[in-house]
């Protein structure tokens, strides 16, 4: 299986299935297309497209089998490797599982929008919207509604796909200081301290160090790419 | 106990019409409750059924063994295990790869289309300015259509030949495409007459034409509310 993914420093949708792979101990290859190609983005998609014609990341290819959209990714996953239980074994636990990651896949634009992931980011305060505020609220009663009658120290229990979904937003939290209950940052340290996580951090700081641009070549790049948007689905999305 | 499916305005909520419409066409069982979106007291009568504030709810079983589910994917997927006869996705497991990527990207894309051609299916059919982003939806929704007819639907009309939850994603896109006099291909026309050839779907439009709820917000030449007549065919 070979996993397409972009910027582990941006791409929060590449960052699902690629530590839900890690975690659940699935092995395959990772190709990585970056955001920031000197063209932009249409050399970006070309890039792509040398890979799959579905023109947007994340794409895991099976042999001939192609597919897009994190969830849709994780429920392929979840078929092929059952062992892996990457979803929960009780059915009305499931069924909240997916609940919580099919929130996740369309909501929190305001939190998306104020707070894009950005894991080199020094870790900063940030004032958030009240729309923002909500979406923190609604994340952080979710998640304690859960992990009380699981048990934690995931969602439910073990890790699983949800986990995987929520991943990016812990890293939110944690790169714009949030203000969070104790409990969710029990969650948080729980996510962080997969050694998937931890390897996710240092794929992407190995990286950084092998490209010789300076920090501001390197912005001028993202910048040049139009950072406002963030390739989902083959049109531009806005973030 | 049969299941139960908390639903907001079959004029205008699309969300509520995809399991809604799933469960008629595949033959599941439930009974429904209409909440009327933006009305006083709605936003509370939702949150009594459950916190994320959203319609759809299905609601299966009571006490210890209750289990809400809310957002539309993952009420299908629960409907799909709890009910494989029904084959709510492909059984073939490529196609069924396909009928998740393209529910996914219904579920959380079309932002622009949604946004200017919002689901009212008492709107009489006209066609509206578009701005390009609306229009590159429309031809992304073709495209993803016409792929799935072409690689999967030789068994039936529908994107996978027979019904299946990817037509419940889309069935509120045909019904846009037709208040909007969205022009087509042949082929996207053929499937979309599919779609509204449902018992499931005449049922669901004759209740709509029929609800007196009027969402300002939803009716693009507000005050004036252009609506079919009730029995419209």
């Amino acid at each position: 299986m070979k996993l397409v993914i972009a910027n582990k420093n941006y791409s929060s949708w590449s960052m699902r299935p690629w530590i839900a792979m890690k975690a659940a101990d699935i092995p395959f290859e990772e190709v990585f297309v970056p955001f920031g190609a000197p063209l932009g983005n249409d050399e970006f998609k070309q890039r792509l497209s040398a890979y799959t014609p579905a023109g947007m990341v994340p794409v895991l290819i099976d042999g001939d089998t192609h597919i897009w959209e994190t969830l849709a990714i994780l429920e392929y996953l979840a078929e092929t490797f059952p062992d892996r239980r990457l979803w929960p074994a009780d059915a009305k636990a499931r069924a909240q599982a997916r609940a919580l990651a099919a929130e996740m896949h369309a909501g929190f634009a305001a939190l998306r929008r104020e707070c894009p992931m950005n894991i080199r980011r020094p870790v900063r305060g940030r004032e958030l919207s009240a729309a923002a505020q909500q979406n923190v609220a609604r994340i952080e009663a979710m998640w304690g509604e859960v992990r009380t009658r699981h048990g934690g120290p995931f969602l439910f229990g073990k890790f699983c796909a949800a986990d995987a979904m929520y991943a990016p937003v812990v890293t939110r939290l944690a790169t714009y200081g949030i203000k969070v209950s104790r409990e969710t940052l029990g969650y948080m340290e729980a996510v962080m301290a997969l050694p998937a996580f931890a390897e996710w951090l240092q794929r992407h700081a190995a990286r950084l160090r092998e490209d010789a641009s300076t920090a501001d070549e390197r912005r001028a790049r993202m910048d040049a790419a139009n950072p406002k948007y963030v390739l989902r689905n083959p049109t531009l999305r806005t973030h | 106990m049969t299941l139960k499916l908390i639903i907001g305005n079959k004029n205008y909520s699309s969300w509520s019409m995809r399991p809604w419409i799933a469960m008629k066409a595949a033959g599941i069982a439930f009974d429904e409750t209409v909440i009327s979106l933006y009305v006083e007291g709605s936003e509370a009568a939702i949150r009594a059924h459950s916190p994320a504030g959203k319609v759809p709810i299905l609601i299966d079983g009571q006490g210890d063994r209750e289990v809400r589910v809310w957002e539309s994917l993952a009420i299908l997927e629960y409907l799909a295990e709890k009910f494989p006869a029904a084959q709510l996705w492909p059984s073939d497991p490529a196609a069924r790869a396909l009928a998740r990527a393209i529910s996914t990207e219904m579920h959380a894309g079309f932002v622009p289309l949604r946004q200017q051609c919002g689901m009212n299916m008492w709107r009489p059919p006209a066609k509206r300015d578009l701005s390009e982003d609306a229009k590159a939806n429309i031809a992304r929704i073709e495209t993803i259509w016409t792929e799935a007819r072409m690689r999967f639907g030789a068994g039936g009309p529908f994107l996978f030949g027979r019904f299946c939850a990817a037509d419940a994603m889309f069935a509120p896109i045909v019904s846009r495409f037709e208040t909007y006099a969205i022009d087509v291909s042949a082929p996207v026309a053929a499937y979309m007459q599919a779609v509204i050839a449902l018992p499931a779907w005449a049922e669901w439009r004759r209740a709509a034409l029929r609800e007196t709820w009027v969402i300002r917000k939803f009716e693009y030449d507000w005050p004036d509310v252009k609506r079919l007549a009730t029995d419209a065919a």
